[in-house]
């Protein structure tokens, strides 16, 4: 008895409750609705069978549905150009933003705060704020392009099917920016400065310093920010949800859209479901492919 | 001694909470679930039913338009459901068929105060489902259209004679269109949303055609019609993603000369459109051709699962002994043709609730199927792909009765 207390109080049994409880939290609010959202993705879904956990078992039937859709490849494509341009956008923009403010110039911390205001804010007001920026009759978006002579005419960024993923892409960008600043900034910080010192004395200019020291000390900083960028961008719904629903014609829909779409719009859950689950095994792949690309670094 | 002191803290508000339930099952509880809020008739209407009432105590539970439905499909699958809720018409179908309203039929057929024939036919076949009622229509909208008369006067064109066919609705875009001033012949919503199909559908119902039969050849016309709207920039591109309410905002604000659009917006337009405005019944392919529109709004359902029907039915009349006032104090359109509309005291309005009276009547419902989100999805698809030169409207709506044929079995 005494054993065990002091075990759990200084000892093997402490660190198994240190493990155990974030665990246990994990499997009850993510491990248990990922596996609840598994098993749905295969089974016959009534909107009226949603409290019951025992349906109709149809395999793949689902998948091979949702798949046979005109829709379904465009989408997914969408979605890959849309992770694809959010994140390097994000990623580039806050990569510039963190060098700047590195410069440590007079107020830099202040302004660099203030810029954590667009991450702040919902998506949702975000995206209504975007709706009126890139609305094509009076949008303020088209009067700054016209202003600086980049375009001609007004562009309908949110109507023209060329345009419609773009438009959120650039409303993602800008609130996704900032957040990618900072965890920068703080890699940033973190690179002892008597390197950059050491370099200058072997006569290596800015460009190599920056090649040879900032990137590969950073490496696991922007490591980590990617998946974290992959895993928001694969989240960010409310901006389509309020700039252009999807549309025109599913050309600005994406996965995770579509699969609200299907479950919450047209009440089909097994599908949207099914989405889910692609979605959960990109993100898989992508993780495993991180952990494997970062696991002989020593970190510390 | 802390130990007990805290456990007989926690025995006694133990004690304490099962008196108040055993209190509290005295009064029949009914629970209502509306999205409206205080300046609704929902709310109002269901507080004082529960002032009135004191042997009924009455729990309203506000509701945010886009839950409605989850929320109580999430409800009644796990035995939670309110006694009464206010569902989109749209949705009704699909409760009723499931079996999950209370069957209404053999009441209302009793019932001092609700009578079937005093309902519009829209709004009540969209509370019937195979034969019997399921719910009582709460109130209703359709759609028009608006047009500016000073617009129409400066391009001249007869304020008191509006476009009455398709033809002379597109002529009369032409003539009002002015991208010199930022002004767009018309504006209405093609969104990829429910509204897009609201807007449409009337359309295709004025040649013979519906949901069931999407790609006629006056359906197709009518989609050739829109096209030519936005082919020609009579009407903003934004068509396609913006809603009935943003749309309407630009005729507003003297945008667009004309808007398609519903009697909700008539106390905004009363106070930000400084104009001449009036409103004209929806245009029809041609002369002596068939009226139909669109028709919105809630009803009234009981949930099958209720403990208390004839209290919950019982809410139902007050709430419908109440219809006379849902214009006047609300701004709402009762579902009902017996019911005199007081002036406003505004003559444009008063003028424009006439003609959405008179719209009504031709106002259908959309479906009733259970599976109408899927249906609508289809004919929203067609719209937005013919709309963005991705189909041609034929092919368009060749797709959207295939795709409507599977689900329709």
């Amino acid at each position: 008895m005494r054993r065990l207390f002091s075990s759990l109080v200084d000892g093997r049994g402490f660190d198994l409750c240190l493990i155990g409880v974030p665990l246990a939290f994990l499997i009850v609010l993510s491990g248990v609705p990922l596996v609840y959202n598994v098993v749905m993705s295969f089974q016959a879904v009534d909107m009226f069978s949603l409290g019951s956990f025992i349906r109709p078992w149809v395999g793949f039937d689902n998948y091979r549905q949702l798949i046979a859709q005109p829709e379904f490849w465009p989408i997914m494509g969408q979605t890959a150009t849309f992770l694809a341009a959010s994140i390097a956008g994000q990623f580039l923009l806050g990569f510039a933003l963190a060098l700047f403010f590195w410069l440590n110039f007079p107020g830099a911390s202040w302004l660099r705060g203030l810029f954590l205001v667009s991450w702040v804010m919902p998506g949702l007001v975000v995206g209504a704020v975007w709706n009126w920026l890139l609305s094509g009759d009076f949008g303020v978006f088209n009067f700054v392009l016209h202003e600086l002579h980049i375009i001609s005419g007004n562009v309908f960024w949110r109507s023209d099917p060329n345009f419609a993923l773009w438009s959120v892409v650039i409303a993602n960008v800008w609130l996704g920016t900032s957040f990618n600043m900072i965890l920068l900034s703080v890699g940033l910080s973190s690179i002892p400065g008597d390197l950059y010192e050491a370099a200058e004395l072997d006569g290596a200019g800015a460009f190599t310093r920056f090649w040879t020291i900032t990137l590969p000390m950073m490496r696991s900083t922007i490591g980590a920010l990617i998946s974290l960028g992959l895993i928001f961008t694969l989240q960010q719904f409310d901006l389509f949800a309020a700039i252009t629903s999807g549309g025109p014609n599913n050309s600005s829909n994406v996965a995770q859209y579509w699969a609200w779409d299907l479950s919450f719009k047209q009440y089909d859950f097994a599908k949207g479901a099914a989405i889910s689950v692609i979605m959960i095994i990109v993100v898989m792949l992508a993780s495993v492919y991180y952990v494997r690309s970062t696991r002989h670094e020593v970190r510390g | 001694m802390k130990t007990s002191a805290i456990l007989g803290a926690v025995l006694y508000a133990g004690a304490a909470a099962l008196g108040m339930t055993a209190q509290a099952a005295d009064p029949v509880t009914i629970t209502i679930w509306c999205q409206d809020d205080e300046r609704q008739p929902g709310l109002n209407l269901a507080k004082e039913f529960g002032e009135k009432n004191p042997d009924i105590k009455v729990v309203y539970r506000q509701i945010h338009f886009d839950d409605v439905t989850s929320e109580a499909m999430r409800a009644y699958s796990t035995g939670q459901a309110p006694d009464i809720i206010a569902i989109d018409n749209p949705e009704h179908a699909l409760f009723a068929s499931h079996g999950v309203f209370l069957d209404l039929t053999d009441r209302i057929a009793k019932s001092a105060v609700i009578h079937k024939e005093d309902y519009f036919p829209g709004p009540l076949a969209s509370v019937t489902w195979d034969s019997k009622l399921y719910g009582v229509p709460k109130a209703t909208n359709t759609i028009a259209l608006y047009y500016n008369a000073d617009m129409f006067k400066a391009k001249g064109l007869d304020p008191d004679k509006p476009p009455q066919t398709w033809d002379e609705l597109v002529d009369a875009a032409r003539k009002l269109n002015d991208p010199a001033k930022n002004v767009y012949g018309i504006a209405f919503s093609a969104k990829a949303s429910e509204e897009g199909t609201f807007q449409f559908l009337p359309w295709a119902q004025m040649t013979g055609g519906g949901f069931d039969k999407i790609n006629t050849d006056g359906a197709v016309r009518a989609l050739t019609i829109w096209k030519t709207l936005l082919d020609e920039k009579l009407a903003s591109p934004d068509t396609l993603t913006r809603g009935q309410w943003d749309s309407t905002g630009t005729f507003n604000s003297g945008n667009a000369a004309m808007v398609i659009s519903g009697p909700w917006e008539l106390n905004r337009m009363s106070q930000e459109a400084k104009f001449d405005w009036r409103v004209a019944l929806m245009p029809v392919p041609e002369v002596g051709a068939p009226r139909s529109s669109a028709m919105g709004d809630f009803n009234w359902a009981v949930f099958k699962s209720t403990k208390h029907p004839d209290e919950a039915f019982k809410a139902l009349e007050y709430f419908v002994s109440q219809d006379p006032r849902v214009f006047p104090d609300w701004g709402q359109l009762a579902a009902r043709a017996n019911i005199d509309i007081p002036s406003t005291g505004d003559a444009k309005k008063d003028a424009a609730v006439k003609v959405f009276m008179e719209q009504l009547k031709y106002a259908q419902p959309r479906g009733p199927h259970p599976d109408w989100m899927k249906i609508s999805k289809a004919i929203q698809d067609a719209i937005q792909s013919a709309l963005a030169g991705q189909a041609t409207p034929k092919d368009a709506l060749d797709q959207a009765a295939e795709t409507i044929k599977g689900i329709l079995g």
